[in-house]
């Protein structure tokens, strides 16, 4: 190894210190955060309204009223999607199953967001 | 760091002013080029005016690093066009950040650290600066921190490089 950092004199004893200290970081974040555990509420928010929890354990079908028209949720082994919208380009139809924890699917036009959550969240609004 | 005295007697003839205008210069050129070249991931970039920073912390000292770095922030970002915008303050917060975790590292013994450790010092502070700020006020949900590792990974990566490209200036 010694001989190695002479030869090459490219880095310094501390700088491999300082690579592996760094590396071990990276390798805790990425055991952290690069996957979402899968979340198992659902959080429907409509334009001031409270927000309506779910559990994702469910088969089911919401209807939810919004701007423009009723919008449906399907909820089905665990995940849910926007199976119906009155919104004209459908991108959150698009979006297709969430399952994850933070994962949202939000539709604009009809003022409708849906996200899952892991069942604690310890504020429900911030304001500053 | 302390000034070698050849450094020190420069310094006097040219005037320190002319200096720190002189290294703000080459680091605000560098930072604009950064602006225009594409970056494959949003918010991950080289930081190649780092390299003018790292050069300046063992040139000179961590307050002439600090001049150079916060005017080439404020005058970049005012040719850019993006002054006070949540760009500007991304920045601004990542280099006090990063000019803070330099404060706190100065003092490692220049036998076993070379300015790689220094550049990979500089940019975790860029990125953990920056971070911090996204975070609490421009996207503030905790979604965010997925991105953490992308953004750890780059700045190891490019605190090595940049570490790396200042050792091979000072050399010549």
């Amino acid at each position: 190894m010694k001989k190695l950092l002479q030869r090459t004199k490219l880095f310094k004893i501390g700088d491999i210190l300082f690579i592996i200290l760094f590396t071990c970081l990276i390798i805790f974040s990425i055991s952290n955060y690069w996957d979402a555990p899968v979340g198992q509420y659902l959080k429907i928010e409509k334009n001031n309204d409270e927000p309506k929890i779910l559990s994702l354990n469910q088969n089911s079908n919401e209807k939810i009223s919004g701007l423009l028209g009723d919008s449906e949720i399907n909820i089905s082994e665990g995940k849910a999607r926007f199976s119906k919208s009155p919104c004209t380009k459908k991108y959150c139809i698009h979006q297709g199953w969430v399952n994850k924890v933070n994962q949202t699917v939000v539709c604009l036009p009809n003022q409708i967001s849906i996200s899952i959550t892991d069942g604690n969240e310890p504020f429900d609004s911030v304001n500053y | 760091m302390e000034m070698s005295p050849l450094t020190q007697s420069i310094t006097k003839i040219i005037g320190y002013d002319h200096i720190i205008a002189k290294l703000s210069a080459i680091a605000i050129v560098l930072s604009i080029i950064e602006f225009f070249l594409p970056s494959p991931i949003p918010g991950i970039k080289p930081g190649i005016a780092n390299i003018i920073i790292l050069y300046t912390l063992v040139k000179f000292d961590l307050k002439t690093a600090a001049w150079v770095s916060l005017l080439r922030v404020f005058i970049s970002s005012i040719l850019v066009g993006s002054f006070l915008s949540p760009t500007f303050f991304l920045s601004l917060f990542g280099a006090v950040i990063s000019l803070a975790f330099l404060f706190l590292f100065q003092k490692l013994p220049k036998k076993y650290f070379s300015l790689i450790s220094f550049g990979i010092i500089a940019s975790f502070g860029h990125i953990i600066g920056q971070f911090f700020i996204a975070r609490l006020w421009i996207i503030p949900h905790d979604s965010i921190f997925n991105l953490l590792p992308f953004f750890f990974i780059s700045a190891l990566i490019f605190g090595i490089l940049s570490g790396y490209l200042a050792n091979t200036i000072l050399k010549h």
